[in-house]
């Protein structure tokens, strides 16, 4: 008896844990963009080498939290909840190292569009402004996530609507630019890929949102409709 | 124990009594009889207690401690007594949970104490608000679930508090924390969240600030430099080296300017307060700063003036005249030709106001926190042309700050901006009806 109760004690233990690590691999990938989008804003050097030399933190953390998880249902062979949340935390981990990717990405290319020099990029705002709604979606998809907050994980699916209007403006206001001065287009070429990036960090923090009510509702709420979504989460 | 034992015999005593007159007038069976009867009277009186008893246990309050006769009525007066003074030690227990509660929260620090395993246990509502967590939902959540950033799970991994950590907060944007964690009683922790957003602006200013000079003064010291070894080393026409020395003269004379608003930041931050009693004729500068911004327009503008409310301003005039001038200077220069330029003095809320309204370039949101910044230029290449040294605004904004009034901007890219010195109260008087009194 008092052994079981010791390993069911471990186990709790090694589950928190993992999901300890799952947020602070989110905690880095957050700052990658964050790093990422004011290197775009501002053209600072470093920024960008910080970006691309942090990356492979994030991929290490991806490979040792995969390995934990499985680890866990070999050892444990994890039912209900516990299961749910190691197959979600698989597929977290997953979002968070594309993530990390798109940060990547949007540092090098911001790179390439301060060394060329032609588009202004500092006045263009609107990459901050989008830059800075997705990483609030991630954040309260990661706090959804620490709290097992199905609401809150809700609001995070609505929000990436928001997101996709305002890729939409960009592209449209890049158009405009392409259509006024063709030496622009490669430039613009590049930003309108930033905001790509950027739009699909909102569509990975959504996923991550929809895990988290997966894990508390244990329905899976993938392409359903938002209002489906939303009676999910609050039921 | 004895008293007890006394007040058993006293009553067994009382029994026997009747009990005895009972057996020697009637007879042994009546005697018994009587004697059962008041022990099964006194059993009664116990259970029934006892019962009142157990049933206050499952709610005790000191007053519906029930009251009886006997020996129950000692026990049950020093239970209420007790609970009495229990209910007391309580609240002023309570009270003092409360009083460090508040205190903990009226901190301007952001407070958390965590256990062990870095887990919350408390924290007060700077803290909630700094780092975003609910002090009555996140209790036992390891704090590095909700706060993430790298350098404070760094900070915590390595568990070497011996110095703070810095921290960007991108919840209350833009705030810089700096964070350190201090042991406690064994293994808990008490972790401190301070604000020095302002300390590092104040410090990234004055970095800047030294920078700024020394760059601003070398461009033209450098160009200066190299036109006189030109002129010295080789041999060229006279025509040429006039147009050379005008260039060195610019150059000089914009070194100059650079000196002359240093010098006059530096006289503003030093003299002492501007008196009280110095009355400045508000209408009169105004008139006068009309006609200077029509001069340096030339026409270009249309200037108007709209002069509500009769009263003067108390201070150092030559202060006064040069910070509003130098606003009507900007708005001239950063109006495109045909634009319009409005100069407004009327009343404001606890005093009055002089605004500058023009319908020029205007400033981006991000830059107009800077603006009054010494050497802060929203767009280099255009404020040097226009001849500025880059401290005018910080000029202005000095010289207003010295007569307790403020220097509000609004403005609008490509709409315009306004910008509005406010004085306080103390600062203004109805204006004199007559010219001039003689003393």
């Amino acid at each position: 008896m008092a052994s079981s109760e010791h390993l069911s004690k471990q186990y709790d233990s090694d589950l928190d844990a993992l999901r300890s690590r799952v947020l602070q691999m989110g905690g880095l990938v957050e700052a990658q963009i964050l790093t990422a989008v004011e290197g775009f804003s501002t053209g600072k050097r470093e920024l960008f080498d910080q970006v691309i030399d942090t990356e492979p933190r994030v991929n290490g953390y991806e490979v040792s939290i995969d390995t934990d998880c499985s680890h866990i249902i070999v050892r444990r062979q994890p039912a209900a909840t516990d299961l749910r949340m190691i197959m979600a935390i698989s597929k977290t981990v997953t979002d968070l190292e594309r993530i990390g990717d798109e940060a990547e990405k949007i540092a090098r290319m911001s790179k390439q569009i301060h060394e060329r020099d032609r588009l202004q990029p500092q006045r263009f705002g609107e990459i901050r402004h989008v830059g800075n709604i997705a990483v609030q979606m991630l954040r309260q998809a990661l706090d959804a996530f620490a709290r097992m907050d199905a609401t809150q994980a809700a609001q995070v699916v609505r929000e990436d609507v928001t997101i996709d209007d305002e890729f939409r403006a960009i592209v449209r206001q890049l158009v405009t630019f392409m259509m006024e001065d063709p030496r622009t287009i490669s430039s613009a070429l590049e930003i309108l890929w930033i905001a790509k990036a950027i739009e699909r960090i909102g569509d990975h923090a959504k996923n991550m949102a929809e895990n988290v009510i997966y894990i508390v509702k244990g329905t899976d709420v993938r392409h359903t409709r938002y209002e489906d979504l939303e009676r999910e989460a609050k039921s | 124990m004895n008293h007890i034992l006394v007040r058993t015999v006293v009553v067994l005593a009382w029994l026997v009594l009747p009990a005895g007159i009972v057996y020697l007038s009637v007879g042994a069976d009546a005697g018994w009889a009587v004697f059962v009867a008041g022990l099964l009277l006194l059993l009664g009186y116990h259970a029934r207690n006892l019962g009142r008893l157990l049933e206050w246990l499952k709610r005790p309050d000191p007053d519906t401690v029930p009251g009886t006769i006997g020996i129950w009525d000692d026990a049950f007066a020093y239970l209420h007594r007790r609970e009495r003074r229990h209910r007391q030690k309580r609240k002023r227990l309570r009270r003092l949970v409360l009083r460090y509660g508040q205190a903990g929260r009226a901190l301007p620090d952001g407070v958390v104490v965590l256990d062990a395993q870095d887990r919350i246990e408390w924290c007060n509502e700077k803290a909630e608000r700094r780092f975003g967590i609910d002090a009555q939902t996140d209790v036992g959540q390891p704090i590095t679930n909700l706060v993430r950033q790298p350098e404070f799970v760094d900070y915590i991994v390595a568990g070497d508090y011996s110095g703070p950590v810095r921290l960007r907060t991108s919840r209350e944007s833009g705030l810089t924390l700096s964070v350190q964690i201090i042991p406690y009683h064994g293994s808990q922790k008490l972790l401190l969240a301070r604000d020095v957003t302002q300390a590092e602006r104040l410090e990234a200013v004055r970095r800047d600030f030294v920078a700024n000079v020394s760059h601003e003064l070398r461009t033209p010291l450098t160009v200066l430099v190299g036109f006189l070894e030109t002129v010295r080393e080789l041999q060229l026409d006279p025509d040429r080296v006039r147009s050379y020395l005008g260039m060195m003269a610019d150059q000089a004379n914009r070194m100059q300017r650079i000196i002359d608003d240093l010098l006059t930041l530096s006289a503003l931050e030093s003299a002492p307060e501007p008196p009280r009693d110095e009355r400045i004729d508000v209408h009169q500068l105004i008139e006068r700063l009309r006609s200077d911004a029509e001069a340096l327009s030339a026409g270009q503008h249309r200037i108007c003036l709209e002069v509500q409310g009769d009263f003067d301003l108390l201070g150092v005039e030559s202060e006064i005249a040069g910070a509003l001038s130098n606003l009507v200077t900007n708005a001239i220069r950063y109006t495109p030709a045909g634009g319009e330029i409005r100069l407004l003095w009327r009343a404001a809320a606890d005093g009055a106001a002089f605004s500058v309204v023009d319908t020029g370039v205007g400033i981006e949101p991000e830059h107009i926190p800077r603006v009054t910044e010494r050497f802060y230029r929203v767009d280099r290449g255009r404020s040097r042309q226009t001849g500025g040294t880059g401290l005018g605004l910080a000029i202005v904004r000095h010289a207003l700050l010295r007569h307790q009034a403020s220097l509000d901007i609004e403005s609008e890219p490509g709409k315009g901006s306004r910008f509005t010195a406010r004085f306080p109260g103390s600062r203004v008087v109805a204006r004199q009806t007559s010219i001039h009194i003689s003393a």
